[in-house]
Parts: structure tokens; C-alpha cells; sequence
């Protein structure tokens, strides 16, 4: 009987180690993908270079130290902050929608980003005195903020309804596609080649401003999706049997639908809307990490950052001396994993 | 079992409605004591789930008062109430790729059993154990048969070591071996450390071989409630379930009921709606 007993327990030990290992792997992973990213580019900076130009700025000349921590430094932590912010998001609204097709983006917050973004750009020549830089992140954060907030509205009224939220959250991605389209077939070509290419996703804009708020938007928010990893991994049991055991099932979902859509709007002001991050960095993060959103959590939020950093390197390594938009990769890359992860489901019953 | 000493559970007057719609009409339960194991009875529809759902606080009622030793079931912490009751639903745990061991693990720490890892282990082996569940405690839900995925959701309740356990339709799901095995494992467990035991049955049969009482409901109203050979006659058979039956005593003292046939709708007396 004992040697039963210590099988179960040896066999959950050994999941647990094997887990632990992963995600430090996946750690490992992101540090390996931020050296190969920041030696990437046009410009002539090595590995060596960049090792040496991290811990002693001094050693390159003004030009490459420029380049370095202000271009390229940004840009790659810009990517791990975002790929971070929409892997946690992801997997916190699939989990608590049930649902392995959500994501803040069905939730409508990247449509509404993306309505807010054509909006600052076709009202450009109105918004004059204010840089289109400020008030383009500016835009696209409110309106994503905003359709937050309306989501959170039908969580509250609709008795925070899982299929409500889901089709809600669908509804409003089609309103703001038609919101959008109405401004395209209003602004000149020029502003709809812009709101094009905001739309794409790109990492090159942003700066360590960009990169210190989404940060600290992750980091604020990170501790609270850590203390209800209990009760997400609870929630895969079933709704009805987290009922049973008195948690408030509307309360939970209340609060992790709040915190994703701030990720997601946060993540998506600056680079644009990133395709399948949020979708398919938590997929991953199942298929590697189990069940248990101890481990799930972090590795989504880990995943998601890895999955960005390598696009961002890609973008920049695929062509020699041309950048590709980081959002078309994501997405290029992420609908194959996508399709292959619904015909995997289809063969578990 | 006994943290609180010996528990008692009155339920007196309780009706419910969704919306407008009322279903449970002023039931009122004989007063349960640490140690017994009541059944409620009734056919489909009846307002038993309802009534569990009412017990286990998952849903208000609308009048009438639930008394868990004296004090009102409202007035009762949430984090308290749910530390001493422990409430099994219908539905067995979903078939995901969570794994048996790993939702014992997060349901005893969401609900912050005070146990340390180290008895949460004992535990967890001793109640997989008692449900025939070991082998089965590291393969993902979603490759366990229903009636396996039941007996997880029974070890939830079981893990918590609960004064009051509600059990809904518990051996809907389950072949005939486990179905005695699980209702002989509740009174075992729970009902001779002087917890309580309300379980929602379909199976007569099982009523009244393992409950001191029944209660049996029809259409939201209570028609009896008492130990089964006064509930439970021919007549009252025929009338709430459209069965004829006969009732006769088994050698070992218990209760046995045959069902022979239906009763037609206008065969039986009348039927309501």
C-alpha cells in the first residue's frame, strides 16, 4: 500500500520538476532569443559587440552605443514586454471563457485599438498642435481601454455569462472593423496606407518610455494573476464544480477579464495589433506545462515573450537589410500553429 | 470530523423560484444530527437538485431558514460555511487535460484547507484509494470515463473532511459495484465520524439501504419525510412515481421494494398537469 502511496506522489513530484525545468528552459530560450535579437540589423553589430557594449557601454564608439541602447535595446525588451503581456492575457481569458479560441482580441480590444489609431491618424491635420507620435497611442489605448470597460459592462449585467461575453466580445470586433472601414473609405490614401501599416504591428516604434510603461503595466498586474493560479486551475474542472465549492465564479471573471484587456491595450497601443501571440503563446504553454496555472501562467507569459522576441529577430534576419513588420511573422507563423493545434483537438475527445 | 463537534441541520419552510417561476414550495426536512445520512427522493423534476442547490448555498432561497447548529445559513461566513459543507454536484468534473491529483491539489489550496503538504498527501492517497482512483490520478480527465470522472468529483468532497456532505445524484454515473461501494464509503467516512449526509437519489433501492431517512418530494412540495418504511408505501409509490410496487421486508431486516410496471397516466390516480 505504501509503495502505492509513493508512486501517485513521486509521479505529481516529477510533473512538478519536469515543469519547473521547462519554464527555466523557456527562460533560458527568451535570454538566448534577446542576444540573437539585439545583434540583428542593418547595422554592423556582433554578438561580441553587443555582449560587450551590455556590460561596458564605453567600449563601442558613440554611433554603435547609440545604436545599441537606443534602437535596438528598446526594441527587443519592447517585444518581451508585449509577447509577455498578450501570452498572460490569452491564457487567463481562455481559462476563465472556457474557450480555447479567446483571447483579449476576440474580446474586440485590439479591433478598438485599431478603430482609435485610425481615428488619431485620419483626424491628424485637426489634431495639429499634438504630435501624431502622442496622440496615436494615445487614441489607440483609449479606445481600447474603452471597449474594456463596455466588455466589463456585459460581464456585470449578463451575470458574467461565458457565452455572453464571448459573443459580446465577437460583436464588438465587428463593430469597430465597421467603424474602421468607415474611416478608410473617408481619409485619403495616404493616412489609409498609415492606418495599414499600424495595423501590421511593428516593433520599431517604440522607445524606453514605451517599453518602461508596459512593463510596469505587466509587473503590476503579474502578482494578481499569480495569486489566482489556485483557482484558474480549479476553473478546468469545470464551472460547476468551482460553484460547489463557493467560489464566485462572476467575480473571478470579472476581475480577469479587467486585467487582460488592460494587458492587451497597454500591449497593443505602441507596436500595433500582434497578431496570435495571445492565442497561440498559451496554446503552446498547454501543450508543454499541463493544466496547473501555477506553471501555466508564468510559461503563457513566457511563451508569449519568446514567440515575440524570435519574430522580432526573424524580421530582422530573414532579409539582409530589410525590416519586416513583426506582425506579419506572428501571424504567418501563427496560423499553422493554430490549424495544428485544432486538429489535435479534434482527436482528444 | 469533529473540529466542531457533533453538527445538526434543520431546514424549515424553504421554497425557491427562478424568476418568476417558483419550484420548491415550504419544505421542511426532520432535523438531521451528526451521523445520519437522509435521501431525498422524488421524480425528475421534482426540485431535488434545487433544493440541494439551496443547502449548499450555491443559490438563496426565497423564504424558509437553513440552520447549520443553530445559526442561519446566511449568517454563516462564506469561507467558514464552505471549510464545514462540502457539496458534490450532479456533474462529474469536466474532461479536460487536468489531471485527478492536480484538481484535489488546487481545490484544497483555492479553498485553504489548513493542512500542511505533507497530510494533504496522506489524504489525497486514502481518499483515491477508498474510490479505486489511484491508477487513475495522473491520466488527464479528459481519457477518464464518466463514471470515473464521478468518483473524482465524490474525492473533492471527500477530501474536505465536511460536517455536512451534499451529494447530487452522486451514483448517476456509476456501475452497480461502485454504486454500493461509494454510498457504503459515505456512511463510512462521513456519517459514523458524526458528519451529515443529504444525497439526492434516483435509485430507491439505494435509499433505502443506505438512508436512516428519506424525504421524497413531487412538483416542489414534500409529500413524506420519515424513516423509508413510513414514507415509502405502495400508494404513495404509485401516485408520485406512476409505478405499481410492492414493499416487503428482506431477511436481514431491510426494506425491499419491486417495482413491476408502469402505471399509465390514467391508471395511476390523478396526475397533475
Amino acid at each position: 500500500m505504501s509503495d502505492a502511496d509513493g508512486a501517485l506522489h513521486a509521479g505529481y513530484e516529477s510533473l512538478n520538476r519536469r515543469r519547473t525545468a521547462l519554464l527555466a528552459l523557456l527562460a533560458l530560450g527568451i535570454l538566448i532569443s534577446l542576444l540573437l535579437d539585439l545583434q540583428a540589423g542593418p547595422a554592423d553589430l556582433g554578438l561580441l559587440d553587443v555582449l560587450r557594449g551590455l556590460l561596458d557601454p564605453e567600449h563601442l564608439d558613440l554611433r554603435r552605443q547609440i545604436i545599441l541602447w537606443q534602437v535596438r535595446l528598446p526594441d527587443a525588451l519592447i517585444a518581451l514586454a508585449v509577447g509577455a503581456a498578450l501570452g498572460l492575457a490569452g491564457v487567463e481569458t481562455q481559462t476563465i471563457l472556457d474557450n480555447p479560441l479567446a483571447s483579449p482580441f476576440t474580446l474586440g480590444v485590439s479591433s478598438a485599438a485599431v478603430l482609435g489609431a485610425s481615428v488619431a491618424i485620419v483626424l491628424a491635420p485637426v489634431l495639429t498642435p499634438l504630435p501624431e507620435a502622442f496622440t496615436l497611442p494615445v487614441l489607440a489605448l483609449a479606445f481600447a481601454l474603452g471597449s474594456g470597460v463596455v466588455i466589463l459592462l456585459v460581464v456585470r449585467a449578463g451575470g458574467a455569462a461565458r457565452e455572453t461575453v464571448v459573443l459580446f466580445g465577437i460583436a464588438l470586433v465587428f463593430l469597430c472593423n465597421a467603424l474602421t472601414a468607415a474611416l478608410h473609405y473617408v481619409a485619403d490614401a495616404d493616412s489609409i496606407q498609415q492606418i495599414v501599416f499600424w495595423t501590421i504591428g511593428n516593433l520599431t516604434r517604440a522607445g524606453w518610455t514605451e517599453v518602461w510603461i508596459v512593463s510596469a503595466c505587466l509587473l503590476l498586474l503579474l502578482p494578481f494573476s499569480l495569486r489566482d493560479v489556485w483557482l484558474l486551475t480549479l476553473l478546468r474542472g469545470g464551472e460547476a464544480q468551482a460553484r460547489s465549492l463557493g467560489v464566485d465564479v462572476a467575480a473571478l471573471r470579472t476581475k480577469v477579464v479587467l486585467r487582460s484587456c488592460l494587458l492587451a491595450a497597454f500591449a497593443v497601443c505602441f507596436v500595433g495589433t500582434i497578431g496570435f501571440i495571445g492565442l497561440v503563446g498559451p496554446h503552446i504553454a498547454r501543450l508543454m506545462l499541463g493544466e496547473d496555472h501555477r506553471f501555466l501562467v508564468p510559461g503563457a507569459a513566457l511563451c508569449g515573450a519568446l514567440l515575440l522576441s524570435l519574430a522580432s529577430f526573424l524580421s530582422k534576419a530573414l532579409l539582409p537589410g530589410v525590416i519586416i513588420p513583426v506582425g506579419i511573422l506572428t501571424a504567418v507563423v501563427g496560423v499553422p500553429v493554430m490549424l495544428g493545434l485544432l486538429f489535435q483537438r479534434r482527436r482528444i475527445p | 470530523m469533529t473540529r466542531f463537534g457533533s453538527p445538526c441541520l434543520e431546514v424549515r419552510g424553504v421554497s425557491a423560484a427562478y424568476g418568476r417561476r417558483q419550484v420548491l414550495f415550504d419544505i421542511d426536512l426532520p432535523r438531521l444530527e451528526g451521523g445520519s445520512v437522509l435521501g431525498l427522493l422524488g421524480p425528475n423534476a421534482s426540485g431535488k437538485s434545487t433544493l440541494m442547490r439551496c443547502l449548499s448555498r450555491e443559490m438563496a432561497a426565497a423564504g424558509g431558514s437553513i440552520l447549520l447548529d443553530g445559526h442561519e445559513q446566511r449568517g454563516i461566513a462564506h469561507r467558514q460555511w464552505h471549510s464545514r459543507v462540502a457539496s458534490v454536484p450532479q456533474s462529474p468534473p469536466a474532461p479536460s487535460a487536468l489531471r485527478p491529483v492536480e484538481l484535489m491539489w488546487s481545490t484544497a489550496r483555492a479553498l485553504a484547507l489548513p493542512l500542511s503538504d505533507a497530510q494533504l498527501r496522506e489524504r489525497i492517497d486514502a481518499t483515491f484509494a477508498a474510490l479505486g482512483l489511484r491508477e487513475l490520478a495522473l491520466a488527464p480527465l479528459q481519457t477518464l470515463s464518466g463514471g470515473k470522472r464521478q468518483l473524482v468529483g465524490l474525492a473533492l468532497g471527500l477530501i474536505r473532511d465536511p460536517q455536512l456532505l451534499l451529494l447530487d445524484e452522486p451514483t448517476s454515473a456509476l456501475d452497480l459495484h461502485w454504486r454500493l461501494a461509494v454510498l457504503e464509503l459515505v456512511r463510512k467516512r462521513v456519517a459514523e465520524a458524526g458528519g451529515i449526509v443529504v444525497a439526492a437519489l434516483h435509485d430507491l433501492d439505494l435509499a433505502v439501504r443506505y438512508c436512516d431517512l428519506i424525504a421524497l418530494i413531487e412538483q416542489g412540495r414534500l409529500v413524506g419525510a420519515g424513516p423509508p418504511q413510513e414514507v415509502l408505501t405502495p400508494q404513495v409509490l404509485a401516485r408520485v412515481y406512476r409505478v405499481e410496487a410492492e414493499i416487503r421486508s428482506t431477511p436481514d431486516g431491510r426494506l425491499g421494494i419491486d417495482v413491476l410496471r408502469p402505471l399509465s397516466d390514467g391508471a395511476g390516480l390523478p396526475h397533475t398537469r
